[in-house]
């Protein structure tokens, strides 16, 4: 982000908070991202990088290197990419080793003995002369003929044929070779550029070849959201909100939606708990039992409660109590046993675990239900953006009701805060912080939720004066106790209150 | 275009296999199966001191659409018994099929790369695991399966008594030729192992 845009977006943060004035709506809706304005976020310098800039970054790299190495450019890239865009480590490798080698390795031709390589193994022709292509097998004249470095030459159709197929098909990028048999010297960039015609394929061969340099650069990251082709570059890597051009707001470190008050560690360990359990355990703690011997999951599919476990453990035992089926005889119907030790054991254990389980699903329905509810008011963009053009032909102006707009903005804050605060509840163990972070959640919480009744249901063009202000009143509450919520974590993280279960 | 380039390159190729040394010493041929050239049948002598020696063992040949820039679909149809072949559908491990098949290689070259993938297997990149288990470990073993599955499916000269007594006895049992001999190669030829897994 420039600095222009900087100040910009530092007036906005301010005045909102200030005033509250509507005529700063009018500046909001330019800025249009919700997500952007959030006053929560320090400075984080950031730039928004289109593909066309990645390549000039990278081409600024090459040319760093090749101020002091003066090999060709199209060498150098591939150089450099064979050594994951370590500039130093190429450095050390070029001028400690033997060059030969590092050239053999990152299958290029060494550029300084390149003349006498292609005297060797290019066949001698007349310019009027036709060649025969090794691909199409079609004799044409020697001027629709190319190759690189390594001397094989085949015909401009066929190389163009080739590269697309390589591209498109098999995504290959840094890595083509040369389409000769066992001939592994790379195509340069420059040549890729100039064979292909197809504006399309040349997007994507732009795209790969940045691909692995985004990747390889920690100060690089992909905008996450599908179909866009930017990437984020900082100055230094941090767990922070970036936005890209495209609206979408990531954390820069883990790549994930913006978390807060969440750290992107536990986030992943949450994101991998839920892919793993999910509605099979829910099913499971419903319908099933444990064999009180071997731990394996047992589904009841008939009348009899005289248990034998089939998991090659052969264990006999209770369904109603758990306990060992012996002492059981023939009265199980009115299984007496239950204080029996070892069936109180049995369910002990199972007790816990259940509990854990049932602990687990208590914070997955929360924060699913945020997020399901998150993706509803999407839809409540559209239905508002009706509402407010209905209030403009009742005489409002434009800038009177904008603040329906803002009120989904900070709902959707909200929801999103929310949901990531079920998740650091997780992992949190019980202390007097702790407690005060619930109540935050819950008050947020209960503030959020009516804030999205009012939106959802209560608005009509007759009670349009009043409602404004209760809405208003609404979503400046909310904001202000999200903000106490996540800076409350914030305080948490530097003084060290947290403690958490895993 | 892709789709002219593939026509025109397989007609000029199969002119080229015709004309080609190894034709005329009869140790590869290809035909057509129909006029499309999207299907091709070809046929490779074993290599001398193999245990494929003597056997003709016929391929499938598919040509892509986008051939030559990808490799054609070859497998055999003829059962062999070799590490880098699958022995239940003829499937081949070979790198020029895969990722390192290059535009410039030929039919030609390719059915002299199979012919030579029959003299030098790579037991350490099998297609084929209980084969190639076989080739590491008991040599000889293999050697004498080979051998007996080309004689039983390519035409190979070598006939083995010993062998072919112990599928009759399988056969006597009402199992049939082919499951009785991928039973007891997969058992080295040990019969009780292979009768066990039959009717187990």
């Amino acid at each position: 982000m420039d600095s222009e845009e900087e100040t910009l977006y530092d007036d906005i943060d301010s005045g909102n908070e200030s005033s509250g004035d509507d005529v700063d709506f009018a500046m909001d809706v330019e800025s249009s991202n919700p997500i952007e304005r959030t006053a929560d976020t320090d400075e984080y310098p950031f730039e928004v990088l289109s593909t066309e800039e990645i390549v000039q970054h990278m081409v600024d790299c090459i040319k760093d290197v090749n101020t002091v190495v003066e090999i060709p450019a199209t060498t150098t890239r591939i150089l450099l990419n064979h050594f994951k865009w370590d500039k130093e480590k190429l450095m050390e490798r070029f001028y400690d080793g033997d060059q030969e080698k590092l050239f053999t390795e990152a299958h290029v031709i060494n550029p300084f003995t390149k003349t006498s390589a292609l005297i060797k193994n290019r066949p001698q022709i007349k310019t009027n002369a036709t060649e025969e292509c090794g691909v199409c097998f079609m004799a044409l004249p020697a001027s629709m003929m190319t190759g690189l470095e390594c001397g094989h030459r085949f015909c401009t159709s066929c190389w163009g044929e080739y590269l697309t197929t390589k591209i498109m098909e098999e995504g290959v990028g840094q890595t083509i070779a040369c389409a000769a048999h066992a001939c592994d010297i790379l195509v340069d960039d420059a040549n890729v550029m100039r064979l292909i015609k197809d504006s399309k394929v040349k997007l994507k061969y732009q795209h790969l070849i940045t691909n692995s340099f985004v990747e390889c650069n920690r100060l690089l990251r992909w905008c996450p959201s599908p179909d866009c082709n930017n990437a984020i570059k900082v100055q230094y890597v941090e767990s922070k909100p970036v936005t890209c051009k495209c609206n979408h707001t990531f954390c820069f470190n883990c790549g994930e939606n913006w978390h807060d008050p969440v750290k992107c560690r536990l986030l992943r360990k949450w994101i991998k708990k839920c892919d793993d359990d999910s509605e099979t355990s829910n099913w499971i703690a419903a319908n099933t039992k444990e064999c009180p011997k071997c731990n394996v999951t047992i589904e009841k599919d008939g009348g009899c409660n005289h248990m034998i476990c089939k998991n090659s453990c052969k264990t006999e035992f209770c369904w109603v109590c758990l306990g060992p089926w012996q002492p059981h005889g023939s009265s199980w119907y009115n299984c007496n046993r239950y204080d029996e030790e070892d069936a109180k054991v049995a369910r002990d254990a199972q007790e816990k675990s259940r509990a854990a389980l049932q602990r687990y699903l208590f914070y997955c329905n929360r924060y699913m239900n945020h997020m399901q509810s998150l993706k509803f008011e999407n839809k409540l963009y559209s239905s508002v953006k009706e509402k407010m053009e209905e209030m403009q032909q009742h005489n409002m102006s434009w800038i009177e009701v904008q603040f329906l707009k803002k009120a989904v903005d900070i709902l959707c804050l909200c929801r999103q805060t929310l949901m990531y605060t079920y998740v650091f509840a997780y992992y949190l163990q019980k202390n007097n912080q702790s407690v005060l972070f619930e109540d935050n959640q819950r008050d947020l919480e209960s503030a959020t939720e009516c804030l999205s009744e009012y939106l959802e249901r209560d608005i009509t063009s007759e009670n349009l004066a009043d409602i404004k202000q209760k809405v208003q009143d609404k979503y400046r509450y909310c904001d202000s106790r999200r903000k106490v919520l996540l800076e409350h974590v914030h305080e948490g993280y530097e003084k060290d209150w947290w403690d958490y279960l895993d | 275009m892709a789709t002219n380039i593939a026509a025109q390159r397989i007609k000029r190729e199969f002119k080229e296999v015709i004309k080609s040394e190894e034709v005329a010493q009869c140790s590869i041929k290809v035909e057509l199966v129909n006029d499309s050239c999207v299907e091709l049948k070809g046929e490779i002598a074993g290599p001398p001191d193999t245990p494929y020696e003597g056997g003709n063992f016929v391929l499938e040949i598919k040509i892509p659409e986008t051939y030559p820039f990808n490799p054609p679909k070859v497998r055999f149809t003829t059962k062999i018994w070799h590490p880098n072949i699958s022995s239940v559908t003829g499937a081949i491990c070979l790198d020029i099929l895969k990722d390192q098949w290059a535009a410039a290689m030929t039919l030609r070259t390719v059915l002299l790369s199979l012919q030579a993938l029959l003299s030098a297997a790579e037991p350490d990149d099998p297609q084929d695991a209980v084969v190639a288990k076989q080739y590491k470990e008991h040599p000889e073993m293999f050697r004498q399966t080979a051998k007996h599955w080309t004689s039983a499916y390519a035409g190979g000269p070598c006939k083995m008594p010993e062998l072919d007594e112990k599928i009759r006895r399988l056969t006597d049992m009402g199992v049939d030729e082919h499951n009785a001999r991928v039973a007891l190669s997969s058992y080295d030829w040990d019969l009780e192992r292979a009768t066990e897994q039959i009717f187990s």
